[in-house]
């Protein structure tokens, strides 16, 4: 009891289980990179897992960046008035801010709840019982089999997601702002022109990438060390949501930060 | 529907949604319906890859070039331009543009976004080559205005120091001036709310209202023919000097002291 009450014994447990989580981390996606590029390729299983991250998630991506657009559109319109009484450059930044922060970030976060929540609980049951060690003596690289498939699949459908999410999420802040702010349909393409250009949605799609990438890594990481119990299956999934999303924030950050040199 | 087939699909309609952006944003045009010119500057003022051309105050094009090309020369004056801007003219539009059409660089926007102005060409003019190399009008460098301003408030601030006694005494002179202008013209203001004064104004107001009818009158025939009888009497009388009327008192027996 007074060895764990020691501050420096805290610290140092706090420490090794950082560098050993840390570790791991980067040994499994390593061995996921490694796996990614070398033969045999499971083509038919990405297909499906494609199919479950891109295919059923569109709709309730196209939903709620349909809404985050709407929101944008109001309020920028709003503190355009309030600031220079004057609106007229909305739809030009406010497609802007679409393109290159809102259409990706909430296309991830929404993948990271639906997809990363689901992977980590499939992987978690797997690991409790035992699927995970019968693969290993069926010689089986359970990376390979369980990884690498959401990996690729995940880092295509974030692209795939991330161009569609952007595109609706336009039209979304274009028919809100034709109905509710008085723009034309034409007025809006000309204004958002004057402000975007095609690269805005070429760095969407590699922020969805990114972002498609981790969500499987931090998943199947949580899911391998989910320990017995639905208690454990829980609490891997919980850690897995929450480390992606920090992690899609941080890297969101550090892409927007590289990206600005291109501008 | 099988899986493949699903995945398949949502490929394609990204693709095509991708493709409708391009389009949107002027990037991806398969059906091209705009006409080329080239542009010779050597001050651009800040235009960039993808600023609108318009023509008469209408979008009908993008800048889709900016080019360095030390030694072009401009191929009718010879003149060595440094700077050489490519950009698109709509077909709808290219009519309007003439060979004696200008190509400006101005501002428009709240942000002040920078764009191509072209002036509609003369119908007598021949048309544009698509292509053909024009010499742009240069923007005016703010810089050097700045700079030229600064020199010139440079010499004023010297003009008045080397000059301060003149200038002072000058101003002190301007000043009692504008005082004894104040004064006349208050002086002038109770002159004419006084009754005799404008008694006298009334009275050469008439005056000259008769001198116009006088000579109105005297522009008339009868006074034509007044003024030729008293000509012929005037030279009638002329001949009648101090001999001649004493000649004829001689003749007719008077005797008188003349003159």
């Amino acid at each position: 009891m007074i060895e764990t009450l020691n501050p420096f014994a805290l610290l140092g447990t706090w420490l090794l289980n950082a560098y050993d989580s840390t570790s791991e981390f980067l040994k499994l996606t390593l061995l996921t990179l490694v796996a990614t590029f070398t033969p045999p390729f499971r083509f038919r299983d990405t297909i499906k897992q494609f199919y479950f991250v891109a295919n059923q998630s569109v709709l309730i991506v196209c939903f709620c960046v349909t809404s985050a657009a709407a929101v944008t559109i109001v309020e920028s319109s709003y503190h355009m008035k309030l600031v220079i009484q004057n609106d007229s450059l909305v739809p030009g930044f406010a497609a802007l801010l679409i393109l290159r922060e809102l259409g990706s970030v909430v296309m991830a976060l929404l993948i990271t709840s639906r997809v990363g929540a689901g992977l980590a609980a499939e992987v978690g049951s797997m690991q409790i019982t035992e699927q995970v060690d019968a693969l290993k003596m069926l010689g089986i690289n359970p990376i390979r089999f369980i990884v690498v498939p959401r990996f690729v699949a995940c880092i295509f459908a974030g692209i795939l997601l991330a161009v569609i999410a952007n595109l609706v999420c336009l039209y979304g802040a274009m028919v809100v702002s034709t109905w509710k702010l008085g723009y034309t349909t034409g007025g809006f393409i000309t204004a958002m022109r004057g402000f975007v250009h095609f690269r805005d949605l070429v760095f969407a799609a590699i922020k969805g990438a990114a972002f498609g990438s981790v969500i499987p890594l931090f998943s199947c990481f949580y899911g391998f060390r989910c320990k017995s119990g639905a208690e454990g299956v829980g609490l891997a999934t919980t850690n897995s949501v929450v480390a992606t999303s920090v992690s899609v924030i941080v890297i969101d950050f550090c892409l927007t930060y590289v990206f600005t040199n291109f501008y | 529907m099988k899986v493949e087939t699903k995945v398949g699909l949502l490929f394609v309609v990204a693709v095509a949604m991708v493709a409708a952006f391009a389009y949107y944003l002027g990037v991806l045009n398969p059906f091209s319906d705009s006409y080329k010119v080239e542009l010779g500057y050597n001050f651009a003022g800040g235009i960039e890859v993808g600023s609108k051309v318009r023509v008469m105050g209408i979008e009908v094009g993008k800048v889709t070039a900016i080019d360095f090309e030390p030694g072009l020369r401009m191929p009718k004056t010879g003149e060595e331009v440094k700077l050489k801007i490519t950009a698109t003219v709509s077909k709808k539009a290219w009519p309007t543009v003439r060979q004696d059409s200008k190509f400006f660089i101005n501002l428009a926007g709240v942000i002040g976004e920078k764009y191509l102005e072209v002036s509609p060409g003369s119908s007598e003019s021949p048309a544009l080559e698509p292509g053909q190399l024009v010499r742009g009008e240069d923007p005016p460098r703010i810089d050097q205005l700045i700079s030229q301003s600064y020199g010139l408030a440079g010499k004023i601030l010297d003009l008045v120091q080397k000059n301060e006694g003149s200038i002072t005494d000058t101003l002190d002179k301007m000043n009692s001036l504008v005082t004894n202008v104040n004064k006349t013209l208050v002086l002038l203001e109770k002159t004419t709310k006084n009754e005799k004064f404008s008694h006298i104004v009334n009275n050469v107001d008439t005056l000259t209202s008769d001198l116009t009818i006088l000579t109105a009158k005297l522009r008339g025939p009868e006074a034509q023919r007044t003024m030729d009888l008293m000509h012929r009497l005037v030279w009638r009388l002329d001949k009648l000097d101090e001999p001649a009327i004493r000649k004829f008192l001689q003749q007719e027996g008077i005797k008188a002291h003349l003159f």
